[in-house]
């Protein structure tokens, strides 16, 4: 009778049960199938690959088996000093450890494990490459185009990213073709050809590759269908709900749903800055989050986002929400700044988007506010003559988004920024514009900063004079890809509990964990490619577990 | 340029048909992603619209002018975008079928795996946002007339091809739900 009980209790079983499809969950489903094992990959949202799907689909592997090649050198321990500068006191040398040396692995296993092919990008460089261990270039790796025909049937079931879905350009060719400094040198005619063709790039390409070889190893994505809930016993994980179901899971759960950057309530209670506009597609919620605490999970890193200041074209709308696009052109370029109320400057505005958002949050202990919130970017003529201006390009009219006025003063007044403020922050950016140096902030001394800038403008790729009228402001909200706090993980992608020992059949990885690079980003791909890896983790540790 | 044509037989005569279609003020509502219209001559309006291109939608405000008004058999208009680089021009058009029993389809288009799998994916899109698109219902009396829409939509400015591979999947569902909203609410009117 007991036995016969317990048996009914589950309405089926897998090995292996991973919630979400982004570049952590599709990585462990392709490692877990790899081995042989039986995986129920589960996906809330009608298409297959969350937030990696909308990212620039680069992976930041240090040590990569490419670099060489590219006459690069790199070195564990450069790699390791660079990591723990940049993680700021916020993660362990065991998990950064962990990363530089299963990265290159996690890599070379994908390349075994699919058709994807890796490509190290020599000009894209470290988000700090001037910090001891920092790189130029070589550790972002991107996988190029990917022909959505090969999906078939599962093609519309891909998610695209609402700013890079209809330019399929690889990263290597944005950065050659110059997409921001130099928009009208992109081959438009050519670019609608290969959308037409099916050809999508960036996270889509990426998780194209991934779920393509997932398919083929038999994993069957079952989209439009939640992990509700955790099942546990003495302790451990034993199988989750999913759709009103009893599902075991005899090798374990692996927790890849995302962060918690669309819950408000989390955001609220856990974030250290004030996040307003996400940039990831409005499906993560903290359903990990909230299913790692309720298996007892330790959490780390709650009060961190990977930050990117954002900006907003009213009606936008992707997946029936409010499209909060990253900025990353009119900051790094030539003739703009972002100042505050005050009309003052508190940022470089160049500098990596993670990083740069901080100030931002900035709060004043005596009149108990936030100075640099609400913050504008301002700009003039020549920056819309020549450079990318959110949705035109040089040619097109100014987007009525956009403030515009005939004189900064007139233009601060519609913005409501002080106006002598403003006057008196162009007036000093114009000086450092002519002399290449920016003494306040440093903008255009990284080389990182010089990656976005104009490589024609002289004497400073990132500076240029605000002199020319009309000018233009845009207001720059507080985003973020996704969160960076979640379950504590080791070395293995277990999840720990609060006594620091592994809860028995629970796993996370990607933004549903604790991001092991701490408080910075290191550079691009820093998100997916410790997603990927701790997805590589945890699909290769529970292939070693027994049933 | 992106062009789309659709052709709807309709059980009401070409002058019930006219009356509707003549005003733009009947069926601009019924235009996919409608927010609101504003008449400013007999001839001219401004249509916002919420434009859905699959991947994202974003609000576009266009200039709407009469090109041609030759009742009961014609109306045309052309179109303008006021804040997006877009233009166009649609047309209705009214025969009576007693007079064109046998009306050919277009004959259709030859397309790829690719072609056909972002128009399924496009429609697929547009139905779960709109709702079924559905055609002519079964009815005992047979159709008076056939209202036949064609719409053509370009996109300009050096990112121009871009916007028009993504414009003309996306205007085919939008195209069909107009004509199907107009012919089912004069049909309705007729029985009524």
């Amino acid at each position: 009778m007991i036995f016969g009980r317990k048996k009914a209790a589950w309405d089926r079983e897998v090995d292996v049960i991973i919630a979400g499809s982004g570049g952590a969950g599709l990585t462990a489903a392709l490692t877990a199938a790899g081995a042989g094992l039986s995986v129920d990959l589960v996906e809330k949202s009608s298409q297959v690959g969350g937030t990696t799907a909308v990212s620039g689909g680069v992976i930041w592997i240090p040590n990569n088996h490419q670099m060489a090649s590219l006459g690069i050198e790199d070195s564990r321990e450069d790699a390791l000093a660079y990591m723990t500068r940049i993680a700021d006191g916020r993660s362990s040398e065991s998990l950064l450890s962990t990363y530089v040396d299963a990265a290159p692995r996690m890599a070379k296993a994908v390349e075994a494990l699919s058709a994807i092919k890796f490509s190290a990008l020599a000009k894209y460089p470290d988000y700090h490459p001037e910090f001891e261990g920092g790189r130029p270039g070589g550790r972002s790796m991107e996988t190029g185009l990917f022909d959505t025909n090969s999906l078939g049937e599962w093609a519309p079931h891909l998610r695209r990213s609402a700013i890079f879905g209809a330019t399929p350009m690889s990263v290597a060719e944005a950065l050659e073709w110059g997409v921001f400094a130099n928009p009208l040198n992109l081959p438009y005619r050519d670019l609608a050809k290969r959308f037409s063709e099916g050809l999508v790039c960036y996270g889509a390409s990426l998780v194209g590759g991934l779920l393509k070889a997932c398919l083929q190893k038999g994993v069957t994505p079952r989209v439009s269908t939640a992990v509700s809930e955790l099942i546990t016993e003495n302790g451990g994980v034993k199988g989750a709900i999913i759709d009103g179901e009893r599902v075991r899971a005899r090798r374990g759960v692996v927790l890849a749903c995302g962060g918690f950057e669309w819950n408000t309530d989390l955001c609220q209670q856990y974030l250290g800055g004030i996040l307003t506009h996400p940039n990831s597609p409005p499906i993560n919620h903290g359903d990990g989050l909230r299913m790692a605490m309720s298996a007892g999970a330790d959490l780390a890193n709650m009060n961190e986002a990977w930050w990117c200041p954002s900006v907003v074209v009213p009606g936008e709308e992707y997946d029936g929400i409010q499209l909060n696009r990253g900025e990353f052109a009119i900051r790094s370029l030539p003739h703009s700044i972002i100042v505050n109320q005050a009309g003052r400057r508190f940022v470089n505005e160049a500098h990596n988007y993670n990083d740069m958002m901080k100030p931002f949050f900035n709060f004043d202990p005596v009149g108990y506010t936030r100075p640099n919130l609400p913050a504008y970017l301002v700009m003039d003529q020549q920056y819309a003559d020549k450079y990318l201006l959110v949705t035109s390009v040089p040619g097109m009219p100014i987007p009525t988004f956009m403030q515009t006025a005939k004189s900064l003063g007139e233009l601060a007044e519609k913005i409501g920024v002080d106006p002598q403020g403003l006057q008196a922050t162009v007036s000093r950016f114009n000086q450092f514009a002519d002399q290449g140096v920016d003494e306040d902030f440093q903008r255009g001394w990284s080389f990182y900063d010089h990656c976005y800038g104009d490589p024609q403008n002289k004497p400073n790729p990132n500076l240029g004079r605000l002199e020319k009228g009309p000018f233009h402001a845009i207001e720059v909200h507080p985003g973020a890809l996704g969160t960076k706090g979640g379950a504590r993980v080791d070395g293995h992608a277990r999840v720990l509990n609060t006594q620091g020992q592994a809860i028995e059949g629970l796993y996370a990885a990607g933004n549903a964990a604790a991001a092991v690079t701490g408080a910075g980003y290191p550079g691009a791909g820093a998100t997916i490619g410790a997603a990927m890896t701790w997805g590589w983790l945890a699909g290769c540790h529970a292939a070693r577990r027994e049933k | 340029m992106p062009e789309v044509r659709y052709q709807r037989p309709v059980n009401a005569s070409v002058e019930e048909i006219w009356a509707f279609v003549q005003d733009m003020n009947n069926w601009a509502p019924m235009m996919t992603g409608y927010q609101s219209h504003e008449v400013k001559t007999e001839r001219e309006s401004v249509w916002t619209l919420k434009g859905d291109v699959g991947i994202l939608s974003r609000v576009v405000e266009m200039g709407i002018t009469i090109t041609e008004w030759s009742g009961p058999s014609r109306v045309s208009f052309a179109l303008k975008g006021i804040n997006e680089m877009v233009s166009g021009d649609g047309t209705f058009e009214i025969l009576p079928l007693t007079e064109n029993p046998a009306l050919p389809e277009p004959a259709a288009e030859k397309r790829g795996f690719f072609s056909r799998l972002i128009r399924w994916f496009f429609r697929t899109l547009f139905q779960k946002k709109y709702g079924r698109l559905e055609g002519p219902s079964e009815s005992d009396s047979p159709a008076k007339a056939e209202l036949i829409f064609t719409w053509r939509m370009e996109a300009g400015g050096p990112t121009g091809p871009l916007v028009n591979a993504m414009l003309g999947p996306a205007i085919e569902p939008a195209a069909q739900h107009l004509a199907e909203q107009i012919a089912q609410h004069i049909e309705g009117k007729s029985r009524g």
